[in-house]
């Protein structure tokens, strides 16, 4: 009886993640098809079978912007699915993201103080090209990793997640705070400098810069893969957790330090992609109805990929002229989504025992 | 062999340089194959030692030891090998189904991303077909009643394969049925050579079921003993504080209030028990010698009442009660 539900649950989780790979190769090819300059598809297929396309040009974008740019995305949208996910096991909250700890916010403060400060100090508007893509990249990661410090601090001496959570509610706050009395006393110029970095942007991405970005988020991604047995401990509650021999401090501070890895990596590359990480991993338990970690992380990383891929594709659709910012995109697609699953499937609540 | 034994153990919560200590020295041994039933009053400190013994709170004086290894020198991964807990709080996530659940019970076992061997699957399917859980093994949580899910509670324990499993009130949701197919169960488990606590409020699983009792009190020392011994010695009594409410040991009942009319009762076994019981709700004092009032049962459907040589008859105790004006 059991070998067959264990062969039927295989062969079903089989059948989905294949059917998320069709899904993921045909957003792939969807992605990098769209664009300002029309590239039929035959030679989108040409060129990804290693052959010529009928224009140089055209080589040279899909080399130098497409691809780059579809690789961030799928990089972004299994980094902020899983570390969505991994917060609100931890934490038990539907509502905790990738950002909740207030990684996004140090990010922030830490862009904040390059563009503002820097124009006392020579002017940030004055460097250009990647002298001011990697000084962006390098402060929001300093921003983040101290946030993550503090928060990694915190963990090892407190007891209970929910105080965590807090404190992390209220690093959050209080940087937001300083960065806006950074604007307060900043020019138009700069302020407009921070509110683009606040909209995320995927296209940003040289393969310089994804040679640091793919291999960290890589390891990250691995790292959750093994983080799943805990997770599904925990799902238990922490009692039970440890009961089955689980060391809850070191696992919430690896729990953490990947979570922070993986969503400050993509913060400090892309700006804070708000949103994903939250709906992300309610929009994968609900239309697979699982909440088994051993078999969403993988599910969600490539499920994460999929779909923000096609939001990117959406978001530079012929006819809208220019590129919208990703982070209209995801939310304004996203949360129709959610919501219309959420009336349908009835089934979110039973994740958080309500 | 002893499995567990605690030395001189106090137990309670700490409170910075402060400790709130529920019960103190306590010395138990808890012997292979032995069922040991932990009662006493709510707030005596029940979870609390079942906390501490599962090294979830840490001791405030003396020492936990697993076989001759003392508890603070156990790994959590070691005593997960060791000891197994059903505690009374749910899981936070009911999106699973039991094998999924049962699954997370082998984690001491399996590999690092959680691969369950052959060897996981044949525990997992035994620990299903002895809580007589199959027909429901592949549901969600959700969709099951509070006792099957305490049951699901109860077989992942056993899949933990421990030798030592602590159950904190695994009756409290069952009904009759189940609680007895669980007793049984734990009986079984028990003559396999693995020992078994139980904190409860059941008097029926406690007798019927244990070895032995450990009794807590407020203010005084833990009481240990084989239940019939405590129960003909009171202590079982004067622990749960029955006494006040006329608790009677033998047919398991209160006597609420005792404030009507004496009666004598007479007749055939069953029937009179049952019209006893009927009285003595209703406040009659049951007496043994002559009274004014008389019901003598002759059978279910013949009940005679005699109350000053008047004869009066009722075909069912409801009748018998309205009769005797009680209703």
């Amino acid at each position: 009886m059991i070998h067959q539900y264990f062969e039927e649950s295989r062969s079903k989780w089989v059948k989905i993640l294949v059917g998320i790979s069709i899904a993921f190769i045909l957003c792939f090819i969807l992605n990098i098809s769209l664009g300002s300059v029309l590239i039929p598809i035959q030679d989108i297929f040409s060129f990804l079978t290693g052959g010529e396309t009928s224009k140089e040009s055209w080589s040279l974008i899909l080399s130098n912007f497409r691809i780059p740019k579809a690789l961030t995305a799928i990089f972004v949208g299994s980094a902020l699915g899983i570390s969505g996910l991994q917060m609100q096991t931890l934490f038990r909250n539907p509502l905790a993201g990738p950002y909740i700890l207030g990684i996004s916010s140090g990010a922030g403060l830490g862009v904040a103080l390059v563009i503002f400060l820097g124009f006392y100090f020579g002017g940030f508007l004055s460097i250009t090209g990647i002298g001011r893509s990697w000084l962006l990249v390098v402060s929001a990661g300093l921003g983040s990793f101290l946030v993550l410090l503090v928060i990694a601090v915190v963990a090892a001496r407190i007891k209970d997640s929910v105080s965590l959570l807090i404190i992390g509610l209220m690093f959050g706050t209080a940087s937001g705070a300083l960065v806006s009395i950074l604007q307060f006393f900043s020019q138009a110029e700069n302020i407009q400098a921070y509110v683009l970095w606040s909209f995320g942007n995927l296209g940003s991405l040289s393969w310089k810069e994804l040679g640091v970005f793919i291999p960290v988020l890589t390891i990250g991604l691995i790292a959750s893969v093994m983080l799943s047995k805990h997770l599904n401990a925990l799902l238990l509650g922490e009692n039970y957790a440890r009961s089955l021999g689980l060391n809850i401090r070191k696992t919430r501070l690896l729990i953490i330090v990947n979570t922070s890895i993986l969503a400050g990596t993509v913060t400090a590359f892309c700006g804070p992609i708000a949103f994903f990480g939250v709906a992300m991993p309610h929009l994968t338990r609900m239309l697979f109805n699982t909440s088994n970690h051993l078999l969403l992380t993988p599910v969600l990383i490539l499920f994460g990929a999929t779909l923000m891929l096609l939001f990117d594709s959406i978001s530079q659709l012929p006819g809208f002229g220019a590129t919208l910012p990703i982070n209209a995109v995801t939310s304004l697609i996203g949360a129709p989504f959610v919501i219309y699953l959420l009336i349908r499937k009835k089934n979110l609540g039973y994740s958080f025992n309500a | 062999m002893s499995l567990l034994n605690t030395k001189s153990l106090s137990i309670g919560y700490r409170k910075g340089s402060e400790s709130r200590i529920l019960q103190k020295d306590i010395n138990l041994l808890l012997n292979e194959g032995e069922i040991v039933s932990l009662m006493g009053q709510n707030g005596v400190g029940k979870t609390t030692f079942i906390k501490t013994l599962a090294g979830l709170l840490e001791p405030i004086n003396g020492s936990v030891h697993y076989g001759d290894k003392d508890l603070k020198e156990i790994t959590p991964s070691e005593l997960a090998r060791k000891m197994s807990l059903v505690l009374t709080e749910k899981p936070f996530n009911f999106n699973i189904t039991p094998i999924e659940l049962i699954s997370i019970s082998r984690h001491p076992y399996s590999n690092w991303i959680g691969v369950l061997s052959q060897q996981d699957k044949r525990i997992i399917e035994w620990a299903l077909e002895e809580t007589h859980l199959n027909y429901i093994a592949n549901r969600k949580l959700y969709e099951l009643s509070d006792g099957q899910l305490q049951k699901v509670m109860i077989a992942r324990a056993l899949a933990q394969e421990t030798d030592l499993i602590i159950l904190d009130e695994p009756a409290a949701h069952l009904d009759l049925n189940n609680k007895i197919e669980v007793m049984l169960l734990l009986k079984k488990i028990a003559r396999q050579g693995k020992s078994i606590l139980i904190s409860t409020h059941d008097l029926q699983v406690s007798t019927q079921l244990s070895d032995r009792l450990l009794l807590f009190n407020f203010n005084e020392e833990a009481k240990e003993g084989v239940p019939e011994d405590l129960i003909l010695n009171g202590t079982i009594q004067k622990s749960l504080y029955l006494d006040q409410y006329g608790y009677d040991m033998i047919s398991g009942t209160i006597n609420i209030d005792q404030s009507g009319k004496t009666v004598k009762i007479s007749g055939t076994s069953e029937v009179k028990f049952w019209v006893t019981m009927a009285l003595k709700r209703k406040g009659f004092v049951i007496s043994e010698k002559k009274a004014l009032l008389e019901v003598i049962c002759k059978g279910m459907n013949d009940l005679e009442v005699v109350e000053g040589g008047e004869k009066n008859t009722a075909e069912s105790i409801a009748e018998l009660l309205f009769k005797l004006n009680t209703h």
